[in-house]
């Protein structure tokens, strides 16, 4: 009597299912998943933030392999774009020093005084590349805390040759 | 899908604001006047004199002559922030990096004393800064309590 009831259930059920469905639709379903599954990647989702620099939000312009790029302001050194690394980033081989120079620039696109830090990369000879000295607010020796003329990589942690500069936003003024 | 892709636009719009967020002022200051050396983070490099604030800068506050102190070593004394600026870094300082330290009674630092003390510096900063941890270690020692 059960039995006869569960057999009636699975064949309406079983009929039910094959009549909504067809194997060319699970085939096409399957190719929708395979393709779709590589095409997200291919979406035009923003992705700044998935890289290290935080200043994502920067209206900017120019070209940062070049000394007259904004951020450059007051950078006494090789450009590291030009090294092998970025504006923002060290050349592969070399460290970050953590000790570093800090000075404002003004982004000409937006007028916004903006803190820059100019870390220097250390671990290789001279770059040698792309050198660039603009010294804005640097200051004579005689009042270190505002000279560009140190070299960071003695002195900080990374105690070896100096290789090239960052200039990187790590703040912005009102 | 155009929903989900508004969306997606909205979150990445927010995350901009975020960004754009301006430095608060004070540390503006400290990144522009004392960061280089002392880092974002307040830990310095012990090891070529560039003492660490955490765990230590508060306690300069609780014994004799160490609020001075603050005000009159070289990295504030001789850097190029006006008095009230000073007194503001020095403030913030302490409330980011040791205001586990700061004593119970702490008076925020204002422009007309860091005036009177940035005017007459020790002549040997260190063997001031020496006597001022000895008292602290004394007085820790005292209280029996190594490390409140």
């Amino acid at each position: 009597m059960t039995i006869r009831w569960f057999d009636e259930a699975t064949q309406l059920l079983t009929r039910r299912v094959a009549r909504g469905t067809s194997r060319r639709g699970f085939l096409g379903g399957l190719g929708t998943l395979l393709v779709g599954a590589g095409a997200t990647t291919l979406l035009p989702v923003f992705r700044g933030g998935a890289f290290a620099q935080s200043s994502t939000a920067l209206q900017e312009s120019g070209d940062p392999n070049s000394c007259e790029y904004w951020r450059h302001c007051a950078i006494d050194g090789f450009l590291c774009g030009c090294c092998g690394g970025s504006s923002s980033s060290c050349p592969p081989g070399t460290v970050r020093s953590d000790i570093t120079w800090i000075g404002t620039c003004r982004n000409p696109t937006d007028g916004k005084d903006y803190v820059i830090s100019y870390n220097d990369c250390c671990g290789k000879s001279n770059c040698g590349r792309c050198v660039c000295q603009r010294d804005q607010g640097d200051t004579p020796l005689y009042r270190p805390q505002s000279s560009n003329d140190l070299n960071w990589c003695s002195g900080s942690q990374a105690d070896m040759p100096y290789h090239c500069s960052l200039s990187v936003v790590i703040g912005v003024k009102e | 899908m155009a929903v989900r892709r508004i969306g997606l636009l909205t979150l990445a719009v927010l995350l901009l604001a975020g960004n754009a967020q301006a430095t608060e002022p004070r540390q503006f200051d400290y990144m522009l006047n004392c960061q280089g050396c002392h880092l974002p983070d307040g830990s310095g490099n012990p090891g070529r004199s560039v003492p660490a604030f955490p765990g230590q800068l508060g306690k300069f506050l609780g014994v004799p002559g160490g609020r001075e102190y603050l005000v009159q070593v070289p990295g504030s004394a001789l850097s190029g922030l006006s008095d009230e600026a000073l007194a503001g870094v020095l403030n913030w300082m302490l409330a980011r990096f040791d205001a586990r330290h700061l004593p119970a009674d702490f008076k925020p630092y204002t422009g007309v004393e860091v005036r009177q003390w940035r005017g007459a510096v020790p002549a040997d900063v260190e063997t001031t800064r020496n006597r001022l941890l000895q008292r602290i270690t004394e007085q820790e020692q005292r209280s029996g309590n190594p490390d409140r």
